[in-house]
């Protein structure tokens, strides 16, 4: 029945003749696409989503899962923006689990395996019924290139695209191409174009157009995923059963429980390799091409190949996961591997759960290009074209959820800019989202770019529990968070407020602390007086403890004893970041001109500070500083340079002073 | 007032305190300058200087004053840069002072008791000057950053200054921080889903306690450095008519304080600032410390007590007619006084005959647990010469010797930082079991700090090391 329901709808998008002129247009129905195009929609733009198959928009290309350390955390902040992948992923769950749990909060990593048919199902359903915006299926062929307005930066427009010969215009174009951007996928010694297996190659004008005539800088990576393996010739006893949550946690905030009933939920299994995999990998390098490629992979995701070639004679992990609720497949997540399908057959059979398993399809490789991301600006637009946004892969990005933060980002600004509104940044110290683009505008990839908790300096304040107080209010003010989501983040906020205010004002002795509660061992150095609050950062002292204590004033705020236990705790340290986090957005606000010729500036820098300026183009003085080369002095320069008319009018105020004082 | 200070600090960055430091190099030499900048300037230069505000950037003659005790500090010129014409922008004064430690001590000292300032922080003039867009683009390369003030720039000043040993120590005490950093980020990171080996944290945990007790340690030893820069506190101490005050005249040769054959003359301290074999020392006489029902007396022998706690070095000054006549029994009598770090002076030696003379000297040498004993007459300076060679090894010793361990003017705020790293490393082991995001974030901050001295560390930079020390892949 539900199929018959989306074929519905997929066919009345289908059905539906295209306008000549959108506001938007996404190109691309994976993670960061899908975001794009619901985010611009919701801002209010009348969007078009293109994507080869309707039927693959949700498609998880690799792993079955969604969230973990770090990328937990981007799924909660889009789902504080009112972004898809949270709820998607607390209907398509089916084994939910909480990381780090016992290492703190601030680095819990939400997790869930997913069910792929269900998340399709979710997000194809979602992205139907969204209004403003329509879906078709189709293969871009080419941007409409034109001149820019010379109002603003830049030196290129783009004003649309082009589909099965007939151009379609838009005011915005967000480009989120994945592996398909003159991808080609590896199996062994063959080689044939392409970014998923099943799907057909993007067009080469795309890539054409973006190089030479947007005169884009690309660069190649390279990914790869597992064979796929049937899961009745695994013989899972011989498996370390890894079992989820008892209670499964929802990732959206609109949630209190997941689709997935907690005794429904499968399994994952752990098992490790042995020295035949070695040999195996060892024995068939040469007839393996992706290997030998020079193209960076990632470091954290590394292929069997390279996971054994670079820390030999060891045992590595392998985690069977499920694919699926009714789905007869497993997926061997840490057995991404380009080897010939025979000699793969050869490998897996050497893990002893997997002695007799089938392959149902074999792993590959794949390479791609990627747009520089320091060719971005903190919007995603490409700074020398004006109305091009990327996201999601083609920015050099590896993951689902690093996708779809970025998604969600650029189609956020691809609306804005339809709708003639200023673009916005999110800063690294307000969410992971920020850290992430802040991270690849100002300073580029590498390898293929993960979140990780470290990579935020301020992890103790950018929380998991609290991204909907950080970003959901923001987010309504920029129209992408509906009305009933905004009501509850407010309801949330004050309650949160109230009841930190409600402890602090619970001041005794500590005494009478030690009265009411003799099994906790309070410090005998706080001789004075102790809120609530301070009583709450014991780590055996509970919110429910306080409540059974002051019931009158604690009970009204009982749902939110988790989160009060967070706060409490995590309060004098946030307090403490303040300061910094200070000095960072002031120099965030401090815009450098985006067509400032560095190369020519009447100003003292050094050829090699204007090389390196002229080359990332910083968008702020707080991007610029954490440019690798750049030297203090270049940036009390570059400062005093872009101050230098509002410094002149500083100047007259303060002679004006002058006189005052004299007086 | 109010409107006018949003006018002057509209850029919302400068604050209204009035800062004051030592602009000049440290160290001795001919001339220092003090720089003082903020809104309290004219009061800081009326109250030191005489009433009357200089004429606008010229230089003036005058005597520099305390604003307390009226007491003379030195003879100086002195400018006054009426805002907007100064350096920072702001109201601003300079002191051109004599180069002397003591001299310079005492003028900060003095300023630091004018109401509303307070000594700069580094890069604080160059800041202001900055926000008022003041500064000079030719000069910014030496001056440093504003938006790193606190740390590159302090940074690149601190390892200019600092010798190739300290600044081994430091960066080895980074890189070993960083890769504690590193391993405990990666274990947060990655353990639960992707291989960690196992025993990784205790191993950082080890790290880490190793190195707050290093730091610990080098903090515990160093005020060397600050000590040559400040000052070391020479404390002349003991009971009434010992010759106390006469030692003080002795030594910088001339009457600074009251003697006379009273007990009990000297009530208050009486500071001097003298050079001994090229360190600079602050010297102090002090109150005989007896029971004594005068008040007045009373409390300078409170003072006196209180000084030779605060005091680098005590020179307890012992009558050498009150000795027991033997030895053993001296020794005796003389240890029942010592306390941690002090010389003991054996004064009046010429009331002794010549023979006992001899036996104190040649006696009081073998007796172990004793300090260093001189004995001398501040009447015949007879033995003087030899305390004196005494006494300046004891203090070149409390300042390490500059050739050597070559101490900063930056140490100070090595010192500050480095005990930020201390107390930060303290909240790992706090939170180490309870929430390891806060014990890592204590790592993060010890590291910030001990970056102020050595560089800024990056999150790529622990990535790297994570991705060398682990094999991680899911």
């Amino acid at each position: 029945l539900l199929q018959h329901y989306f074929l519905s709808l997929v066919s009345r998008s289908v059905g539906h003749f295209p306008r000549q002129h959108y506001d938007v247009i996404v190109v691309g129905g994976g993670h960061a696409g899908t975001e794009a195009a619901a985010a611009a929609a919701r801002l209010g733009a009348e969007t078009l989503l293109i994507t080869q198959k309707i039927h693959t928009i949700g498609a998880l290309s690799c792993n079955p899962s969604l969230g973990g350390v770090g990328k937990g955390h981007l799924v909660r902040e889009v789902d504080a923006l009112d972004g898809l992948c949270g709820r998607a992923g607390d209907w398509a769950g089916i084994s939910f689990s909480i990381l780090n749990r016992r290492k703190g909060p601030a680095v819990w990593g939400p997790r869930a395996q997913l069910d792929r048919q269900r998340y399709r199902e979710f997000m194809q359903s979602e992205l139907l019924s969204t209004p403003r915006l329509t879906v078709m299926e189709g293969s871009v062929e080419e941007l409409l290139v034109t001149d820019p307005n010379p109002e603003q930066p830049g030196q290129h427009r783009v004003n649309g695209i082009c589909l099965g010969g007939h151009p379609i215009s838009a005011s915005s174009v967000v480009l989120t191409t994945g592996t398909f951007l003159s991808g080609s996928l590896f199996i062994g010694q063959t080689t044939s174009p392409g970014g998923r297996i099943g799907d057909a190659p993007s067009s080469a004008g795309l890539s054409h157009t973006l190089r030479e005539r947007l005169g884009l800088k690309v660069g190649r990576l390279r990914t790869g995923t597992p064979p796929r393996i049937v899961k009745d010739s695994v013989d899972l006893s011989l498996a370390t059963l890894n079992p989820p949550d008892s209670s499964p946690t929802p990732f959206s905030f609109m949630n209190t429980h997941t689709r997935c009933r907690p005794e429904e939920q499968l399994p994952c299994y752990l098992t490790y390799t042995t020295p035949g995999v070695e040999r195996v990998v060892r024995e068939s390098l040469h007839l393996n091409c992706h290997i030998q490629q020079d193209a960076k992979g990632p470091r954290y995701c590394p292929s069997i190949e390279s996971r054994v070639l670079r820390f030999p004679g060891r045992r590595h992990q392998v985690w069977l996961e499920p694919e699926g609720l009714t789905s007869d497949l497993l997926y061997p997540q840490g057995l991404s591997m380009t080897m010939p399908p025979d000699v793969q057959l050869r490998l897996i059979r050497e893990i002893p759960p997997l002695h007799k398993a089938e392959i149902h399809m074999p792993g590959y490789g794949v390479q791609y290009d990627f747009v520089c991301p320091t060719q971005l600006s903190p919007s995603l637009q490409v700074k020398s074209t004006q109305g091009l946004f990327l996201a999601g892969q083609i920015n050099g990005t590896t993951g689902y959820e690093e996708a779809a933060a970025q998604g969600l980002w650029a189609g956020v600004n691809a609306g804005r800019r339809a709708l003639s509104k200023p673009p916005v940044a999110l800063s690294r110290t307000e969410s992971y989202i920020g850290v992430l683009i802040d991270d690849l505008v100002s300073r580029g990839v590498t390898e293929p770019y993960r979140m990780f908790t470290s990579r935020a300096e301020f992890r103790t304040s950018l929380r998991p529990d609290n991204a909907d107080l950080r970003l959901t209010l923001k987010g309504f003010e920029l129209g992408c968070v509906s009305s009933s989501r905004h009501q509850k983040a407010v309801r949330v906020k004050n309650s949160l407020q109230d009841a930190l205010a409600a402890l602090q004002a619970l001041s005794l002795s500590t005494t009478s602390w030690k009265r009411k509660i003799p099994d906790v061992h309070v410090s005998e150095a706080n001789s004075n007086m102790l809120s609530g609050i301070e009583m709450l950062q014991y780590k055996d002292v509970s919110f429910q403890v306080l409540a059974s204590i002051f019931p009158e004033v604690l009970l009204p705020f009982m749902e939110f004893s988790q989160r009060l236990k967070i706060e409490a705790v995590y309060r004098p340290h946030c307090e403490s970041n303040k300061r910094e986090i200070q000095r960072i957005q002031e120099e965030e606000n401090m815009s450098l001109p985006e067509d400032i010729d560095y190369l020519s500036l009447p100003v003292s820098l050094s050829q090699e500070v204007r090389e390196v300026l002229h080359r990332a183009r910083p968008s702020t003085l707080g991007a610029a500083t954490r440019l690798e080369g750049i030297t203090p002095a270049a940036v009390v320069n570059l400062f005093n340079y872009v101050c230098f008319a509002e410094k002149r009018k500083k100047t007259s105020t303060r002679s004006s002073f002058s006189q005052q004082s004299k007086w | 007032i109010l409107v006018i200070k949003c006018c002057l600090f509209q850029g919302g960055l400068a604050d209204a305190d009035t800062i004051f430091a030592l602009s000049s190099g440290y160290g001795r030499c001919g001339v220092a300058v003090v720089r003082v900048s903020g809104p309290a300037s004219a009061t800081a230069l009326r109250s030191m200087a005489g009433h009357r505000l200089p004429p606008p950037r010229t230089a003036l003659l005058r005597s520099i004053t305390d604003p307390l005790s009226g007491e003379m500090l030195d003879r100086g010129l002195v400018l006054w840069f009426p805002a907007p014409h100064s350096f920072t922008g702001e109201d601003s004064v300079e002191f051109h002072i004599h180069g002397g430690p003591a001299v310079i001590t005492a003028v900060l000292q003095a300023l630091g008791s004018v109401p509303g300032t307070r000594p700069a922080e580094a890069g604080e003039f160059t800041r202001r000057a900055f926000q008022a867009g003041k500064l000079d683009l030719t000069e910014v390369e030496g001056l440093g950053d504003l938006i790193h003030a606190e740390t590159e720039a302090q940074r690149r000043q601190a390892l200019r200054q600092m010798s190739g040993e300290l600044g081994h120590i430091y960066r080895d005490w980074s890189h070993k921080l960083k890769r504690c950093l590193a391993h405990i980020e990666a274990f947060i990171d990655f353990s639960e889903d992707e291989l960690i080996e196992d025993g990784v944290l205790d191993q950082a945990d080890r790290s880490v306690c190793d190195l707050q007790s290093q730091i610990e340690q080098h903090l515990r030893d160093e005020r060397r450095g600050e000590r040559l820069r400040s000052g070391v506190h020479v404390v002349i101490a003991g009971a009434t008519n010992a010759g106390k005050s006469s030692l003080l005249n002795t030594l910088c040769q001339r009457p600074a304080a009251i003697v006379s054959p009273i007990a009990g003359t000297t009530r208050d301290i009486v500071e001097t600032a003298v050079d001994i074999g090229g360190f600079p020392v602050l010297l102090s006489d002090t109150a005989g410390l007896r029971e004594s029902a005068d008040l007045v007396e009373q409390e300078g022998v409170r003072r006196a007590r209180e000084r030779v706690q605060q005091a680098d070095l005590t020179l307890l000054v012992v009558d050498s007619t009150c000795l027991p006549s033997d030895v053993q029994r001296a020794a005796g009598f003389l240890s029942e006084h010592l306390r941690n770090m002090c010389l003991l002076v054996l004064n009046k030696s010429d009331l002794l005959p010549e023979t006992q003379r001899q036996k104190l000297k040649m006696e009081l040498r073998g007796v172990s647990g004793l300090p260093a004993v001189c004995l001398l007459s501040c009447q015949t300076n007879e033995g003087l010469k030899d305390f004196l060679t005494v006494l300046q090894s004891s203090v070149k010793t409390l300042c390490g010797d500059p050739l050597a361990g070559a101490p900063t003017l930056t140490q100070a705020r090595h010192r500050a930082h480095l005990q930020q790293c201390v107390a930060a490393l303290s909240q790992f082991q706090r939170y180490r079991d309870s929430d390891l995001a806060l014990a890592a974030e204590g790592v993060r901050l010890a590291l910030t700090s001990l970056g102020r001295i050595t560089g800024r560390v990056g999150a790529e930079e622990i990535l790297d090391i994570i991705f060398k020390d682990f094999c991680i892949g899911k």
